[in-house]
């Protein structure tokens, strides 16, 4: 992949610097606009908006903040791989990670194969494009804005359509031993996964256990100011103690005066519902609800 | 017994009803005064709820305000249907201006009318005294009559009828104006061979005659009195604005003629005269004629009538209301206009006779008044035991007995002479029998919205019969009257052929249809206008006769018709019915009988099998030639009709698909070897509950069609070649035991999940030889041509995907999409299955509508926003709430109604609750109600509520929203009205596809397909003369084992999943999942407007600069390559219709 990468890279060279001398668009707020068409003879043009990426705390290293190039509204048709052969031109690209929104890196749950995934959404994207070196980002930057980018050349067809959906079609299958292959090493990754969260339970359940006299040890939480004990196992014991309370109170149309007060809120009930019944009327009749022809 | 003590017991109670209801009245008007101010302000009328202060709630009430109180809680369900009834009075009464209007034109009239000048004597068949203009509203048949008459002022001129009494209402303003005709005009032996009738026609004419000069009459016309061509009237409108019809009657002086002349077994017509032959009969052997002297009559009695009713109505203060309700319910049921009609003259003489006899007292509410009336009309039978008004008739009159010789239903009036429902027929009384006795049944459950019900809705023929058909040539009636040897009912009806055979035609079509139908109705010919200046129309001259039928869906489509045994006395009857038809036939128990054998295999042409009755029956018995039947049975269900040897609707299909879901589910059941065993099999496809609009069928594949794909051998779809057939997979859940073992947490369930469907499909073709393919998600299963995707589900993974574990180690449960989605596809959408697959056992063509509904929706590409469930559901409580119907009886008129109800359906105020397996109580309708009101804002526009789902309405939260919502009702209005045409008028084009082709011109592009990459073209509404071959064989039959074909894949839905994805901020895509070709595309306007440039907007948008202000608009022209890029090889062009997002 990475080398095809690099000789998409060599073979675009050449046409960029001719259309050098035009400038690069560049739209208030910083961000330069590109042109992306889907075939070279297209007749229209998508606008890709680039600009480095920047925020103030990034706590990913997957993003480094003088390397990353962040890419918005990027057709559906663009994959990932497609997406990397695009942008080598500017420079050698790293990694390439498409996503629905801007926002910050995720770190991804276990690993799961392909057939697991979830159906991604098949929208726009929004890139956060690596380069190897910050050069990459400049370059594309500074990249003319009537030289537009063509997403599927003859050295790389890129698939839509009846085609595409045949070979996804395709694609989908999977032999049922190597699924079976797939599901036993993810349950094996599972369980040792929740033999170590039992472990901690275990832990953490012992040091909250109620001593005999009914007294919890309440110790610092991990951002210093915890003082009760939070977690599933307390909510519970607090919510069944409510509960507990409640029942003892209830004694229904036992005192006199219960059972007025009762009587009180039927009628109370009655009028409420004439009211309600009222105001229906007026609101039907002003619609003109009651011509019966 | 217990009757009477309860009605004696009411008046007590009535009193103090009756003050608080009056006292109640006069604060409504008040009240509504106040409130009108805000509502012309506010424009947009929105309910809030109530919000009353706690010492409005907690006041002592006083006793007046307990009593009325407890009667909205006792007599009425609530106090809402007092409130309603009174605003209906209030709608039809007629206004004080109106009524200022109306005596103003009547005195014009009065006074004009008695200055009509004399003219000299002639012979009654002279015409000559008539200049040119005015012709003489009688058809003279035949010719000559003996007489003279002359022209001279009335003797006097009174209001008779509704108007006088108080009961007139609106619409249709009628009123009548009695003119006597002077005495020396007649003759008293004029009653003899029509004379009168031509006399009191040529009086009319004479009036009509002298009014054309005058300025102060608006228009006038002819009419006839309830299609009686004898008694012809002059309809008088002001000049300009009509809103009142004035019907001038000319009468005899009140006595001139004797009562006994008219006694029912009398001759007044000789059939000398009538038919110019000379015959040797004596007065007494001549034919009676009841009808006409019963039409003489009734000009003699209307001002008798009217003081009888006055007298009445001034002792009962609710009298006029209640006549009012009781018109308003007969105008609904279409039973108040036309020849032999239930008009508010009757229900006022009924009303008079319950009163009389003690039914209802004088003290009761209009409410009450109406629900006695019907309940007596639903209890007594008018056909068998004839009610009188009359005290102490004189000896001539004639006894109850006498009538029912000459009449088939029977109401005498106060005089004892006169039958007032002498032109009903039998039929007629019998659907005023049966509309009474539902609208009983249905009032007397909480469940039903009963004002609307009752008094609001209209049940025209087409919407209220299983089964319509017309005679279209009437002329033919003329000859059936021949056949059926009827010259002396011809006499007596003079002339009118339609009248005289009609009896007779319905009692052929009784007996023969027998136990097949509940009810046969027809429709009334209703009163013909005519202008001065015309000639009387002939009888023919009339829209086509209706009949409509109630069918018993167990019974009706049965194709044998088995008669008595071949030596029983009735063997006689039954072959003279059915002529040659009938047949000996031996049956299976050994019994010998005569039979009848009807064709039809499918269903859809079983349901047929009356129709082949009433065309053999008239054309037999009748002589109505088949040409003249205009069958309107299923004229709609051919948009569903496959099948290429037997026209199918799908029942057989949906039933074949069913059998082989028992068969796998029972194959499920038995498998061995699995680690936990299956608690529940469940179908959750509209195939297993016989609503697939075209249910899968069993297919044969040819192999060389398709690629293989190498790893597992399974058929791939080859580029350049046509789409393959699609094959729908037909979704079963399978629900596992619950245990210990199953992981908790949602990525392990869904792997262990993957392990259970290879381990099943392993199993199935082991055991079964079934080719299956397991995936994560589902398991294919490959059997007797047909796809089962089944499905694997654990009972607490919704509960499981809505745990989560937050940062301090907490555990939250949060709702979420995915888990309500699992929820949906898991637990409710395969009980929806079951219970319609209930439904449909009990109504055997549920199926069948609900797949109309569903092509429907699907050709005006609504099924996005009103699912398959939703459609299934709104069909489900046509069946199972029809009031004020009966349950559909045929597809055609259950769609018809779903139409009815999605247009004319309040969504706004009201929600729809479908009360599936009749679990649901009067209280839990109100609590539904009530949760309604509280939240309406933040509910779905369409709001469903079933057992299962009291609040929230799950099949209609995402979808549709209130724009598309708006434009179903209006569509779907536009489609009954086109369709109701179309069925009942047979001079238009018939082509019932109208109302499936969508009106393309509202949206912005359309993007047309290429149809050789749709695969489910041959479904299409209009579909193409040639097919492309899509790999399938149509000989042979399918059978289970080999390569896998090509399951679910449709580039169509594909495409339009991608554009949704990817345009959806943008706009609305719009296609028919039934072979639809063509895309349409609607730009949301919203998206239009120009934005600032946000990082999280600018999908598909470009930038316009100015200066610093950066704002963004969709890239159209780039969005409209992308339509075409997206879909290569399924696109054929896109077609922008407008330039809107140039604005």
């Amino acid at each position: 992949m990475f080398t095809s990468g690099v000789k998409g890279q060599t073979k675009m060279a050449p046409s960029k610097k001719k259309h050098a001398s035009s400038q690069p668009c560049i739209i208030p707020g910083g961000f330069t606009v590109l042109s992306l068409q889907f075939r070279s003879d297209s007749a229209a043009q998508h606008k890709l908006y680039v600009k480095e990426h920047k925020v103030r705390a990034e706590k990913s290293s997957r993003r480094p903040l003088d390397r990353t190039l962040f890419v918005l509204n990027i057709p559906p048709y663009c994959s990932e791989a497609v997406v990397k052969e695009l942008f080598s031109q500017f420079d050698c690209v790293q990694s390439v990670e498409l996503r629905d929104h801007p926002g910050s890196f995720q770190e991804p749950g276990p690993k799961l194969s392909r057939f697991f995934k979830p159906a991604e959404k098949k929208g726009f994207k929004v890139g956060y494009i690596v380069f190897q070196n910050s050069s990459g980002v400049t370059a594309a930057k500074s990249h003319p804005y009537n030289a537009p980018l063509v997403v599927c050349t003859e050295q790389r067809p890129v698939r839509t359509g009846v085609q595409k959906w045949i070979q996804q079609y395709t694609e989908s299958f999977i032999q049922p031993d190597k699924l079976q292959q797939i599901v036993d090493s993810f349950m094996e990754d599972y369980d040792k996964r929740k033999e170590q969260e039992e472990e901690r339970q275990r832990k953490e359940a012992e040091q909250q256990q109620e001593d005999e006299e009914g007294w919890v040890k309440v110790t610092r939480g991990h951002k210093g100011t915890k003082a009760r004990p939070h977690s599933e196992a307390a909510n519970k014991r607090a919510l069944q103690k409510e509960m507990r309370k409640k029942k003892r109170k209830e004694l229904m149309n036992f005192y006199t005066w219960q059972h007025r007060n009762t009587q009180k809120e039927h009628i109370a009930e009655l009028r409420k519902k004439f009211e309600e019944d009222k105001q229906r009327i007026a609101l039907l009749r002003a619609q003109r609800k009651f011509r019966p022809y | 017994m217990k009757k009477k003590k309860t009605v004696a017991e009411d008046p007590a109670e009535m009193n103090a009803s009756d003050s608080s209801h009056e006292e109640d009245s006069e604060e409504a008007p008040v009240k509504a005064k106040r409130s009108k101010p805000d509502e012309a302000g506010g424009e947009e009328v929105v309910y809030h709820p109530v919000k009353l202060s706690r010492n409005d709630l907690y006041r002592p009430p006083t006793a007046e305000e307990l009593n009325q109180l407890k009667e909205a809680e006792s007599l009425f369900h609530c106090s809402l249907l007092k409130m309603q009834m009174e605003e209906l009075l209030k709608e039809v009464a007629l206004s004080e201006h109106r009524k200022q209007q109306i005596d103003s034109f009547i005195q014009t009239v009065t006074e004009l009318l008695q200055s009509v000048p004399d003219s000299a004597e002639v012979e009654v068949s002279d015409l000559s005294w008539l200049s040119g203009a005015v012709k003489v509203p009688f058809l003279l048949v035949p010719k000559t009559t003996k007489g003279k008459f002359h022209m001279a002022p009335p003797a006097s001129v009174d209001l008779i009828g509704s108007y006088p009494l108080g009961t007139c209402t609106k619409p249709r303003v009628m009123v009548d104006l009695a003119v006597t005709i002077p005495p020396d005009v007649l003759h008293p032996k004029d009653v003899v061979n029509q004379r009168y009738p031509r006399k009191r026609a040529l009086y009319l004419a004479g009036l009509a005659q002298y009014l054309t000069s005058s300025s102060d009459i608006g228009t006038m016309r002819y009419s006839c009195l309830h299609g009686n061509r004898l008694r012809p009237v002059l309809l008088l409108t002001p000049p300009g604005s009509s809103s009142f019809t004035v019907r001038v009657h000319a009468c005899p002086p009140p006595g001139f003629f004797k009562p006994n002349r008219f006694h029912p077994q009398r001759n007044n017509i000789r059939s000398e005269w009538y038919t110019g032959l000379q015959t040797s009969q004596s007065e007494n052997s001549e034919p009676p004629t009841p009808r006409y002297n019963s039409s003489v009559l009734g000009d003699l009695l209307p001002r008798a009538h009217l003081q009888f009713l006055s007298a009445v109505s001034s002792q009962c203060s609710a009298f006029a209301h209640g006549v009012a309700l009781l018109k308003v319910w007969l105008r609904q049921r279409e039973l108040d206009q036309g020849t032999g009609c239930f008009n508010g003259f009757l229900a006022s003489m009924l009303l008079a006779y319950l009163l009389s006899t003690h039914r209802i007292s004088n003290t009761m509410t209009a409410y009450q008044l109406l629900r006695n009336s019907l309940n007596f009309l639903a209890s007594t039978d008018l056909t068998v035991n004839g009610i009188t008004l009359a005290k102490n008739p004189d000896s001539t009159a004639p006894s109850l007995a006498e009538f029912h010789s000459a009449f088939q239903v029977v109401f005498v009036d106060p005089s004892g002479h006169l039958n007032m429902c002498a032109d009903m027929t039998a039929c007629t009384y019998k659907q005023l029998q049966h509309e009474a006795s539902v609208s009983m049944e249905f009032w007397d459950n909480p469940t039903v919205d009963g004002f609307h019900s009752l008094l609001m809705t209209p049940k025209p023929m087409i919407r209220t019969s299983d089964h319509v058909f017309q005679l279209c040539e009437l002329v033919k009636l003329q000859s059936s009257c021949k056949k059926l040897n009827l010259l002396s009912e011809l006499m007596d009806h003079s002339g009118n052929y339609v009248h005289a055979a009609l009896p007779f035609i319905l009692s052929l079509l009784q007996r023969g249809l027998g136990q097949r139908i509940r009810l046969l109705t027809h429709s009334l010919s209703p009163d013909l206008e005519w202008s001065v200046e015309s000639e009387a129309p002939k009888h023919k001259a009339q829209p086509p006769l209706s009949f409509g039928m109630l069918l018993r869906p167990e019974l009706a489509a049965s194709v044998l018709e088995r008669g008595p045994p071949a030596d029983s006395p009735k063997a006689a009857e039954f072959r003279q019915l059915w002529g040659s038809r009938s047949e000996l036939r031996r049956f299976q128990d050994g019994a010998i009988t005569e039979a009848v054998l009807w064709g039809g295999e499918s269903m859809c042409q079983k349901r047929l099998v009356p129709k082949q009755i009433v065309t053999y029956l008239l054309q037999l018995h009748a002589d109505i030639p088949e040409s003249c039947i205009r069958y309107v049975g299923a004229m709609v269900d051919d948009v569903i009709k496959t099948g290429s040897e037997v026209p199918t609707t799908g029942e057989e299909e949906s039933l074949l698909v069913v059998q082989s879901y028992d068969d796998l589910s029972r194959k499920l059941w038995r498998l061995e070897g699995l680690p936990l065993s299956i608690t529940a099999v469940q179908g959750a496809h509209p195939a297993l509950r016989y609503t697939q609009v075209f249910p899968p069928v069993p297919l044969k594949l040819d192999y060389s069609f398709f690629e293989r794909e190498k790893t597992s051998r399974s058929l791939v779809p080859k580029e350049g070649k046509p789409c393959p057939a699609y094959i729908t997979p037909i979704k079963v859940i399978c629900h596992m035991e619950g245990s210990g073992k199953w992981p908790h947490d949602r990525l392990a369930i869904r792997h262990i999940r993957t392990a259970f469907h290879i381990r099943l499909g392993g199993l199935l073709k082991k055991h079964h030889n079934y080719t299956c393919r397991p995936c994560p998600t589902h398991l294919d299963v490959w059997k007797d041509g047909l796809v089962f995707r089944i499905q694997v589900a654990y009972h607490r993974e919704p509960q499981v995907l809505r745990e989560s574990v937050n940062a301090e180690g907490l555990l939250i449960v949060r709702d979420n999409e995915e888990a309500q989605a699992l929820e949906m596809a898991t637990i409710h959408k395969p009980l929806l299955t079951s219970t319609l697959h209930g439904l449909q056992q009990e109504h055997p063509c549920f199926g069948a509508v609900c797949r109309l509904a569903k092509r429907w929706l699907g050709a005006q590409l609504f099924s996005e926003d009103i699912t398959e469930d939703t459609s299934d559901l709104l069909v489900a409580s046509l069946f199972l709430q029809p009031a004020p119907f009966t349950p559909p009886g045929s597809p055609q008129v259950g769609f018809l109604r779903f139409l009815h109800l999605l247009s004319s359906f309040d969504w706004r105020n009201n929600p729809l609750v479908v009360n599936l397996n009749n679990q649901l109580t009067a209280a839990d309708y109100t609590e539904i109600k009530n949760d309604f009101m509280a939240s309406r804002e933040s509910l779905p526009v369409m709001f469903i509520a079933t057992p299962k789902d009291k609040n929230l309405s799950i099949w209609t939260k995402r979808a549709p929203c209130v724009q598309m919502l708006q434009r179903v009702v209006m569509v779907a209005a536009e489609s009954l009205k086109v369709l109701e045409h179309q069925l009942m008028d047979g001079s238009q084009t018939q082509d019932v596809r109208v109302v499936m082709r969508p009106p393309l011109d509202a949206y912005d592009v359309l993007i047309h397909l290429n149809p050789k990459q749709v695969p489910l073209l041959c479904q299409a509404v209009d579909p193409p003369p040639v097919n492309f071959s899509r790999g399938v064989l149509t000989s042979g039959r399918a059978q289970s084992g080999g390569a896998l074909p090509v399951v679910d894949y449709n580039p169509v839905s594909l495409y339009l999943t991608e554009l949704r994805d990817a345009f959806g901020d943008l706009a609305l895509f719009f296609c028919d999942p039934y072979g639809g070709s063509v895309i349409a595309v609607l730009w949301k306007p919203k998206a239009f407007i120009p934005m600032p440039f946000k990082t999280s907007q600018v999908s598909a948008r470009c930038v316009e600069v100015t200066g610093e202000e950066v704002n963004t608009v969709p890239n159209v022209e780039a969005i409209l390559e992308d339509f075409r890029v997206m879909g290569e090889g399924l696109v054929k062009s896109v077609e922008a219709r407008t330039e809107k997002w140039s604005f």
